[in-house]
């Protein structure tokens, strides 16, 4: 395996642009006050959505590792789902043949939605204008044309993520389902904004435990508060290591691929669930309050955690010494 | 220690039981949480009715128009009142019922007494506590907001902060400096102030369950009598310290009860199959239940103890709390998604471990005051 992790000028030069663009279409604050179907065209023109497709079929031609590390950046910014189901449904159309398709999602013409399934019936999250939704049955996901299909918005959870309930789906057709890396590479990128809003979440914290006072001295100071701070740093970088070996074996097609991804998916929404709880908790009375963003990034990671899909992680075979292509 | 858990007390409990089966028109799901003019509303008739009835101030003492219950007929009381399902203890009457009421029969003066005890007892009024500040929360002993004394009065200006029910009160437990150039916990004063005075502003502000049942409010010249002064002027911080145990105590057996039905409700609702994770877990969650009942009847029965004795109940209260509804949200699968009265519990259970002193404070209390560790460096 050679496991490259040292950056390249180019990929330094996307991912400082990603953030520049980032920080001026999608700061925080657009999150305040009612939710509001996001705009995705700012991800279109940086060509977020196909940043790893093969450049034969209209992408950018990064690695997977660089458009999840893409997604990381997103997940700081607690962007819809809607920019995790774009590249995946453009790599399920791909999967089947359709590269016309492909090219219209990647461009933004035709729009789509991650979707879920509950005990009653189907969450749309998002955009609710989607004529295409994805959702994941068992280990499979499918792209189903939704343009026909009633929604009816709901009261979310979440500020900031619309939400809205579809009865049923129409009968699936053969066509319309993800190769298994296609699958696995959802799951990547899913976990990938997971440690976007684990670190958003350390961040903030860190940041607050730093300027805020109490008792005449930082709260930072405290050792309850350090050891929270320290336990946050843990999480993200449990996740990113783990991201990283899912991401590239999975890029590579390794036989480890399917292990490293379900360990990933397991692992990835108890971080951002935990980094959120404490970035809360650090905050006092106003990380309680809708005022402060602490709570938000708890609220995409409870978004993005039903999105990821588990496997059957013990009945996979266990890499007993790391893959190696290169031997 | 003599631990007699006496609670078979059964013709108090069946007294009990049928009064709140007669007279319950209100129920722990209507909206008495949500905050607003209807849930003053509700939650005030329901003690006025309470009070006819004399079921009003069970811990008070009888002197003071309460009902004077013992310990364990205070425990019996709770375990109906939470059966029957009645209104979360933790409505708008809470602060009066629960710390203003017991502060003022600690340390108020006769006239403080008689006006305002029977209005609390009744829910003809409404209080809330001020005393947290922006800059002033776990460190409360370093507020800012000042009353200056001029001839009987006190002049206030400032800022607090958080104050639950300040939009919905008639009176608030007002904790100011009013000794010039005071530090810390000298010169502080425990003041009645009428909510209703000119240059007092109320602001809610929005929590992350997304309502608004705690505010700032602003005091801009506003003159309080010095009457209103409880217990000695610039002694507030010992007044405040009074009921320290008190609010702990009752509260805690009214909240804990609450929190077992929460428990069994969520067993009952989550139909977990025996041998799978989800049981194993919520058999846990209904010991460490059982296990916070037993702590929260041996603090009520057994005599001393020290107030900060309420930090270990408080604390394992709060930390469970969050566990019971992080695992009620999980057994909804995608659902947790939408609003709905589980996950808006949850995102509530978020200011179990901040309201009232945080998680991090109780641990420093229960290392430094039970356990006689040295202090943590401070201002
Ligand atoms: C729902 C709710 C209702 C409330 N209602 C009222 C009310 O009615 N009236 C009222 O006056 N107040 C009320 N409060 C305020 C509450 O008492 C304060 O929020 C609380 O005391 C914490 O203060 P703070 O918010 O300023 O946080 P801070 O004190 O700034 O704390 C920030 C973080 O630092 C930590 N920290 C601070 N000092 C230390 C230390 N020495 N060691 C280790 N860690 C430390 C805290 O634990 C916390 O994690 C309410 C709060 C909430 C959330």
């Amino acid at each position: 395996m050679s496991f490259d992790l040292n950056q390249t000028e180019d990929q330094r030069q996307i991912h400082d642009a990603c953030r520049a663009m980032l920080a001026e279409h999608y700061p925080l604050s657009r999150l305040r006050g009612p939710a509001t179907a996001e705009s995705l065209a700012p991800l279109v023109a940086f060509g977020a959505f196909a940043f790893a497709l093969p450049e034969a079929h209209g992408g950018a031609g990064f690695t997977l590792l660089d458009e999840a590390l893409l997604h990381v950046q997103l997940g700081r910014h607690l962007i819809s789902p809607a920019a995790l189901a774009a590249p995946i449904a453009a790599r399920i159309a791909l999967d089947n043949g359709q590269l016309e398709q492909a090219v219209k999602i990647t461009e933004g013409q035709t729009s789509v939605s991650a979707m879920v399934k509950t005990k009653n019936g189907i969450l749309l999250l998002g955009n609710g204008a989607a004529v295409l939704g994805i959702i994941r049955q068992h280990d499979t996901m499918q792209l189903i044309d939704i343009s026909q299909v009633n929604r009816d918005r709901k009261a979310a959870m979440a500020q900031g993520q619309p939400i809205f309930a579809i009865a049923s789906l129409p009968a699936p057709k053969s066509n319309n389902v993800a190769k298994a890396q296609t699958s696995q590479t959802a799951q990547i990128l899913v976990s990938a904004q997971l440690l976007g809003v684990a670190e958003g979440a350390r961040d903030l914290a860190v940041e607050y435990a730093k300027i805020r006072e109490q008792f005449g001295r930082p709260i930072g100071s405290f050792q309850a508060i350090k050891h929270h701070c320290a336990n946050m740093a843990l999480g993200v970088e449990k996740l990113s290591a783990q991201l990283d070996m899912a991401a590239i074996a999975v890029g590579k097609q390794s036989e480890d691929a399917a292990f490293q991804t379900a360990a990933l998916a397991r692992i990835a929404p108890n971080v951002a669930l935990e980094n959120a709880r404490i970035c809360i908790q650090i905050h006092g009375g106003i990380g309680f309050s809708a005022e402060a963003d602490a709570h938000l990034f708890l609220k995409q990671a409870h978004v993005l955690r039903q999105l990821i899909g588990q496997t059957d992680f013990l009945a996979l075979p266990a890499p007993m010494a790391p893959t190696r292509e290169d031997t | 220690m003599n631990l007699d858990i006496e609670i078979d007390d059964n013709s108090f409990r069946l007294r009990a039981r049928a009064w709140l089966r007669a007279n319950l028109g209100v129920t722990s799901s209507d909206n008495i949480r949500h905050g607003g003019q209807t849930a003053r509303k509700t939650a005030t008739q329901w003690l006025a009715k309470c009070h006819a009835a004399g079921w009003s101030g069970v811990a008070w003492p009888r002197e003071f128009g309460g009902q004077g219950l013992s310990p364990a007929r205070l425990i019996i009381w709770y375990e109906e009142y939470t059966r029957a399902r009645a209104p979360s203890a933790l409505d708008c009457t809470f602060v009066g019922l629960n710390h203003a009421g017991p502060t003022l029969i600690a340390c108020g003066s006769d006239t403080q007494k008689s006006f305002h005890l029977p209005r609390i007892l009744s829910g003809k009024s409404i209080w809330c506590q001020g005393f947290s500040e922006p800059g002033s929360g776990s460190d409360l002993a370093s507020l800012k907001t000042t009353g200056k004394v001029e001839d009987d009065m006190l002049v206030v200006n400032g800022q607090k902060i958080w104050s639950t029910c300040a939009d919905l009160a008639d009176y608030q437990e007002l904790l100011i400096r009013t000794e010039p150039g005071s530090k810390r916990h000298r010169g502080l004063s425990w003041v009645i102030c009428d909510m209703t005075l000119p240059g007092i502003t109320v602001r809610p502000i929005e929590n992350m369950a997304g309502v608004s049942h705690f505010a700032e409010v602003f005091y801009d010249d506003v003159r309080i009598p010095l009457s209103n002064v409880v217990g000695a002027l610039h002694d507030g911080w010992n007044v405040a310290m009074t009921t320290l145990g008190f609010e702990r105590k009752t509260a805690a057996i009214a909240l804990q009860l609450e929190l077992s039905v929460t428990v069994e409700d969520l067993i009952t609702s989550a139909q977990a199959q025996p041998g799978t994770a989800l049981s194993e877990q919520l058999a846990d969650l209904r010991a460490e239940a059982a296990a916070l009942r037993a702590m929260t009847y041996r603090a009520v029965l057994r005599d001393g103890g020290t107030p900060f004795d309420g930090s270990l109940i408080r604390l394992t209260f709060a930390e469970l709390a969050q566990r019971i509804h992080r695992t009620a949200i999980d057994t909804l699968g995608a659902e947790a998604l939408l609003d709905g009265p589980m996950v808006h519990d949850y995102l509530e259970s978020y200011s179990e471990t901040i309201a009232g002193g945080t998680a991090e404070i109780q641990r420093n209390i229960i290392a430094e005051r039970i356990l006689g560790l040295p202090r943590e460096p401070r201002a």
